[in-house]
């Protein structure tokens, strides 16, 4: 990549607490972000995520490792000097200064003409709708008004990176669909390199080209939204990303004339030999135990080789969510159309090759997905 | 007869009234979702039930007696009143019987029933433990099989998943139904999650403006609303709403959106000239490449993915921002500029711009 704007170079951190253990919150982090790029770091709390912006941002000393903004190696460089903007918990507005001052403060700082710094701020403000409280102070509006304030004044500045830490958490629902498209519009139109910080996949995958996963420290996958949903990783990474989650279930595997995944305690899938790819057959090797997983919305209801008791089936508006007992746990299966079934009625369910990832069942590593191998 | 039933009953503070002459009947065996935002007076209406709390006019049956008078614990019919918390220092099984133990119930009935509910509720190899063994899923049903060990006629659950992490929320959201079914009690479900609301309730009562705005199976709430607020509070994304001025025309009556001139469903003649809201879910507008007769162009700001949809937030060419979901996930992500949004006039809310009613099709 000739366009690199972030490299983050087998970064730690380790937290000293006196009298305790240390604790290693980011474990030998390696990723690379283009310039333009919106990349979320998503896990959740105390995975890592927010020990690395802060890293990236110098709030944080790196204790092991390199952090390179377009080409500055940067570990030693006080925050300031970063030439990155920030909207961070913590990194509040100015009490005594306007929402307006606020936001204006680093343009004027920059010496920008005080008809282009009127101009500027008012583009942002009415993206992020915060115009009506531009000429109040911090103290007197709401926490998420707070939050859009402190947005527009990153925003609003001329940066190589620009960090923020959950934008749009405290949104009212009925302003955040609306809100993040504009975000990501302008994100993308201005081609402002952008790292986020959240714990809801749901705005991860609507503002970011890529997701940098992390639990315990460890970035799990880096990738965009249709490959962390088709591809993941792990079984982490398959049970975290998508909403409801993957549906997995331990089964036994016999790789033989035919595939037959026996969930335990549960149906028997049962594949033709033509069914799955000798690449699929490969990864999955000779392994007896596996992990089998396929996603709610490919579950295919009516016919297949499962049967079991409909728990509940509701319509959402737009979607139908249908959980039945497979071994000992719920399966869910959605649907865009509503599903003609009731709660203790028995349904027949099946898994297409295509839809079935297989995980080992000790590293929880991806063998393969679909008819790919991992 | 009713399990319970609120004739017209009201309550004010200093600060003003809180709930407006609210009705409402419930039938054994069935679970009502009352939904609203916080401060709508959810939990006022479940402490007037229980009697912590005196209506300042109105009545309230239960099983058909009189009880508005009546202190909580005379009110006769069993009934519990239920937030999903346990005694951190008794076991699950201690948990679950501290709702008979109060009653003077003989020992080998209590241990009977609390096997029942357990077994029902699939935590009876956990009875033993103390409530940090349990895992969050096996917490939230020793606190629910609490609820039920008694057998109440009426359960009153006040917004029990509330501060459970979304995972479990949802498992439970999906179990729930049927384990309150099992154990035939009327259940009031307070929430301020809509679906929860819908995914729970036989029928969903919209506390909004101190009143119920709506009681309506949840697929009616969803796709009749009876108010502009009862459509903006059901539904991800939050339904467009567009004002608009519905106009005749020769046999038919039409209403301008986005620039174009799009024909209503027969019904609505009687609205040429007055000023309306139209309501339009993101899932019922198409967008496409080119133009067809009912279409109208717009820009495509900006395409988010949300969950095996793909959200589009659109800009008419009046400046106007709505979105648009698709189905499925879209394989161009950065997919921008200039297309055609098009929805089935049979999909659209039509609502009065100053009662915020909606308004039904007259019948031809």
């Amino acid at each position: 990549m000739s366009e690199v704007a972030l490299s983050i170079k087998s970064v730690d951190k380790i937290y000293q607490r006196r009298g305790k253990a240390p604790v290693h919150a980011v474990k030998s982090l390696d990723m690379d972000v283009a310039r333009g790029e919106i990349v979320a770091l998503l896990g959740s709390s105390g995975c890592g995520k927010t020990s690395t912006l802060r890293m990236i941002a110098g709030f944080e000393e790196v204790t092991r490792g390199d952090i390179v903004v377009e080409g500055r190696r940067v570990n030693q460089m006080p925050p300031a000097r970063r030439k990155v903007a920030m909207a961070f918990e913590g990194y509040s507005l100015y009490p005594p200064l306007t929402v307006r001052d606020n936001i204006a403060f680093a343009l004027k700082s920059a010496r920008m003409g005080s008809r282009e710094v009127e101009k500027s701020v008012q583009e942002i403000a009415r993206l992020l709708d915060i115009e009506p409280i531009l000429d109040r102070y911090p103290s007197s509006i709401s926490g998420g008004q707070q939050q859009r304030a402190s947005l527009a004044r990153a925003l609003v500045r001329q940066a190589d990176l620009y960090l923020l830490d959950e934008p749009m958490g405290q949104l009212e629902p009925q302003l955040r669909a609306i809100l993040r498209g504009r975000l990501k519009n302008l994100l993308v139109d201005r081609r402002m390199t952008s790292i986020f910080v959240t714990h809801d996949q749901t705005e991860a995958n609507a503002l970011a080209d890529r997701v940098a996963v992390m639990e315990a420290g460890v970035l799990q996958q880096f990738a965009g939204q249709k490959d962390l949903r088709e591809r993941p990783a792990n079984l982490f990474v398959a049970t975290f990303v998508g909403e409801p989650p993957m549906n997995v279930f331990e089964s036994r595997v016999m790789n033989g004339d035919r595939v037959r995944f026996a969930i335990d305690d549960g149906p028997t899938l049962d594949f033709g030999n033509a069914d799955i790819p000798p690449k699929v057959r490969a990864a999955i090797g000779d392994r007896e135990k596996v992990v089998i997983g396929v996603r709610p919305h490919a579950v295919r209801l009516g016919a297949g080789a499962g049967e079991a008791r409909v728990v509940s089936n509701q319509w959402l508006g737009d979607q139908s969510h249908l959980a039945m007992e497979v071994a000992g746990k719920l399966m869910v299966a959605v649907s865009h159309a509503p599903i003609p079934a009731t709660a203790g009625e028995r349904v027949r369910f099946g898994v297409l090759p295509a839809d079935l990832h297989v995980f080992d069942a000790a590293t929880s590593a991806a063998l393969s997905h679909g008819l790919e191998a991992a | 007869m009713s399990k319970l039933e609120l004739q017209a009953v009201s309550k004010a503070f200093k600060a003003g009234k809180v709930l407006d002459r609210i009705s409402l009947a419930l039938e054994e065996g069935e679970i009502v979702a009352v939904f609203g935002h916080s401060g709508s007076g959810k939990t006022l209406l479940l402490r007037l039930i229980a009697g912590v709390e005196q209506p300042d006019e109105g009545r309230i049956l239960l099983g058909g007696r009189d009880v508005t008078d009546d202190a909580p614990e005379t009110r006769g019919v069993g009934m519990a009143f239920q937030n999903f918390a346990l005694f951190p220092h008794m076991s699950a099984f201690d948990n679950v019987a501290s709702a008979l133990t109060a009653r003077n119930a003989p020992g080998d009935v209590i241990r009977a029933k609390v096997e029942k509910v357990a077994a029902l509720l699939k935590i009876g190899h956990v009875l033993g433990h103390a409530p940090r063994e349990l895992s969050n899923g096996q917490k939230q049903r020793t606190a629910l099989a609490r609820a039920l060990v008694a057998e109440p006629q009426i359960l009153l659950l006040d917004d029990p998943l509330r501060n459970v992490d979304a995972k479990l929320r949802y498992e439970m959201r999906l179990e729930l139904p049927s384990l309150l079914k099992a154990s035939g009690s009327a259940v009031l479900y307070v929430t301020q999650d809509y679906k929860e609301a819908m995914a729970l309730g036989d029928r969903i009562a919209v506390l909004s403006d101190r009143e119920f705005t709506q009681i309506a199976k949840p697929a009616e709430i969803y796709g009749k609303p009876a108010t502009i607020s009862v459509a903006s509070l059901f539904g991800d994304p939050t339904i467009n709403l567009i004002p608009v001025a519905p106009l005749a025309s020769p046999g038919e009556t039409k209403i301008g959106v986005g620039g174009a001139s799009v024909s209503l469903p027969p019904g609505f003649a009687r609205l040429a000239g007055k000023s309306c809201v139209l309501g339009l879910r993101a899932e019922h507008i198409a967008v496409e490449d080119k133009a067809s007769p009912d279409s109208f162009p717009v820009e495509v700001v900006a395409v988010t993915p949300l969950n095996e949809k793909t959200l589009l937030l659109l800009r008419t060419g009046d400046g106007r921002e709505i979105l648009a979901s698709e189905a499925g996930t879209s394989e161009a992500p950065r997919r921008h500029g200039p297309a055609f949004a098009r929805f089935d006039p049979r999909t659209v809310l039509l609502f009065d711009s100053d009662s915020g009613r909606r308004i039904a099709p007259q019948a031809a």
